[in-house]
């Protein structure tokens, strides 16, 4: 079973986050993987292990030809990788980044195409259901659990009150949630093993994908800042405050 | 010259502290004080399946084949987060010491427990076999056919053994000068190891120290920014950075083979030890009455530092080992 894993490479999120003076996340320097791509690694690979063979490639579009994150996920055991880098990319808008990312997907043969159900940095949403779109494959989203049937694909689709049991046909497009597993820690084989693994470097040209300009039709006008959380209350007891903590959980709707 | 670690190091680095993020949180350290272990539950399986526990045997015994250069920052992890397992004693000492001598390595997730000076053997009531120096022979033992009496710690999750064997206990594997320098060289692996866990509990010492003192206030400032706390953090991360490069030298000097590398493990030793300790001494009064209780986890990385700074040598007895060599010299 051949497996596509879109992986996107992030400034570390433990770490300070700059913008840039046109809006746009800074990121030069080390990216690491996703944690949430991490999730749709592990499942490819464990899809693979269960289906006796195959190939997870993993598939990114980052800037400065940085590879730290695809390395991760190569040494946690993906065959091989496809870095989309172009100068002209730095800012894509969604649209445009689905499709590339569908134009570098479109050179492997696949089964099966697995992205996180959003990035950690950008937070759209909207890339793997795009994707879908423009490969014409059925997008299953929001998987916590996946099954696989011969050519059918069966996913438990995460909603607010439980789950929906989805079912496609091969091949197709899942965005999984986190946690739907645990992913595995690389070994130091697979560390030491992952700087051999083909690793190809393609621009928005070899692609022959065209674009129409490059933040199609999105455009940042203004940032702020997240609002400060408001203080708290403070209540001196004067052996009444228990009421006004009972009146404050009834107004909560707590009790 | 260039002396920096490579990719892979940082990389393997980064996967060890991942992984120990993950699974030896100071809830960890603090529960292998009173368990009937004293060990970590999970990590050291882990560990053993990301191959830490293995990876000093050359490739074709199932290792990895990575020399001092490639382990000291993995240690220095494992010292970072006070994880609670024998990783010097198995994967960097008794690992490698019995593979030298031709003896069948116990497969991860065993452990190795060492007995190469007087003293007392950490964990070896868990431990798969027990590598004891006894006179001028160094024998393989079965942990359970030896009499093993639990020795007070001041750091709990630091099992101590006394160790009681029978006349001719377990398997003789070396003898005579073969043993001597067997030994030897795996007490400078040892002493390295201990000084670089100490380079990285000091580092979490000051960390945890600085975000303390960053968030206490006391007549409405924080009580970092008064000069009598900084200047004594200021002092502990000069003595970590001065004890630093000593670490990754000596590791250079065992890998390279370098006719001094004993004295530059002793260097090292001596110095990361002093930056430990010095460290601990400085946390706890900048932590104020707080860094006294059971409850606050500072204690938990003190008490390691003191154990580790007095294992595999002592700063006096290895500052003696490099006035010894000079005054040769």
């Amino acid at each position: 079973m051949n497996i596509v894993v879109l992986v996107k490479q992030i400034p570390d999120p433990a770490g300070p986050q700059e913008l840039n003076a046109d809006h746009t996340l800074k990121r030069e320097g080390k990216l690491i993987l996703d944690e949430s791509d991490s999730y749709g690694v592990e499942i490819a690979l464990q899809l693979r292990e269960s289906a006796g063979g195959g190939d997870v490639t993993l598939v990114s579009m980052a800037p400065n030809g940085e590879t730290s994150g695809l390395r991760t996920a190569l040494a946690m055991g993906a065959d091989d990788a496809i870095l989309v880098g172009d100068d002209a990319l730095p800012g894509a808008a969604a649209l445009t980044t689905a499709k590339v990312l569908a134009g570098a997907i479109g050179r492997k043969q696949y089964d099966l195409v697995i992205g996180a159900v959003e990035s950690s940095d950008g937070y759209v949403g909207v890339v793997p259901a795009m994707i879908a779109e423009l490969l014409g494959l059925p997008s299953l989203t929001f998987a916590k659990k996946i099954d696989i049937d011969g050519s059918v694909i069966r996913i438990e689709r995460q909603t607010e009150a439980g789950y929906d049991e989805v079912e496609g046909a091969l091949p197709a497009l899942v965005s999984v949630t986190a946690g739907v597993v645990e992913p595995r820690y690389p070994s130091f084989k697979g560390i030491m093993a992952a700087k051999k693994k083909p690793l190809e470097q393609v621009t928005v040209a070899d692609l022959g994908v065209s674009v129409p300009g490059f933040n199609g039709n999105e455009e940042v006008t203004s940032v702020e800042d997240a609002p400060a959380r408001a203080a708290g209350e403070k209540i001196e007891d004067d052996g009444t405050a228990f009421e006004r903590i009972v009146a404050f959980l009834d107004e909560q709707k707590v009790l | 010259m260039r002396f920096a670690f490579d990719d892979d190091q940082i990389d393997l680095r980064d996967a060890v502290r991942g992984l120990l993020a993950d699974t030896c949180p100071p809830e960890t350290v603090r529960t292998a004080w009173s368990n009937s272990t004293g060990r970590s539950d999970a990590a050291w399986g882990a560990l053993a399946d990301m191959g830490v526990v293995s990876m000093a045997l050359p490739v074709d015994a199932g290792g990895l084949g990575l020399g001092a250069l490639d382990w000291v920052l993995v240690l220095e992890e494992t010292g970072r987060v006070a994880l609670p397992e024998p990783v010097v004693e198995t994967a960097v000492v008794g690992a490698p010491l019995l593979h030298a001598l031709g003896c069948d390595v116990p497969a991860p997730p065993a452990s190795i427990a060492t007995l190469l000076d007087s003293g007392a053997s950490l964990y070896a009531d868990t431990a798969e076999c027990l590598v004891v120096l006894d006179g001028d022979a160094l024998r393989m033992v079965d942990p359970s056919t030896a009499r093993l009496t639990a020795e007070v710690s001041v750091d709990r999750s630091r099992r101590l053994f006394a160790v009681e064997m029978a006349a001719g206990a377990g398997t003789v594997v070396a003898t005579g000068p073969q043993a001597r320098d067997a030994v030897a060289a795996a007490r400078d692996r040892g002493a390295l190891a201990a000084a670089a866990q100490l380079i990285g509990l000091a580092e979490r010492m000051l960390a945890t120290t600085v975000e303390y003192v960053s968030v206490r206030h006391q007549f409405g400032k924080p009580v970092g920014a008064q000069q009598a706390l900084k200047h004594k953090l200021a002092d502990v991360a000069v003595a970590i950075e001065f004890a630093r490069p000593l670490v990754y030298r000596a590791a250079w000097s065992l890998d390279a083979g370098d006719p001094d590398s004993a004295v530059h493990v002793s260097m090292a030793k001596s110095q990361a030890s002093d930056a430990a300790e010095l460290a601990a001494r400085h946390a706890l009064q900048c932590h104020g009455a707080i860094g006294y209780s059971y409850e606050c986890d500072l204690h938990l990385f003190m008490k390691r530092a003191w154990c580790l700074a007095r294992s595999w040598g002592d700063a006096r007895s290895h500052r003696d080992r490099v006035a010894a060599a000079v005054v040769d010299a």
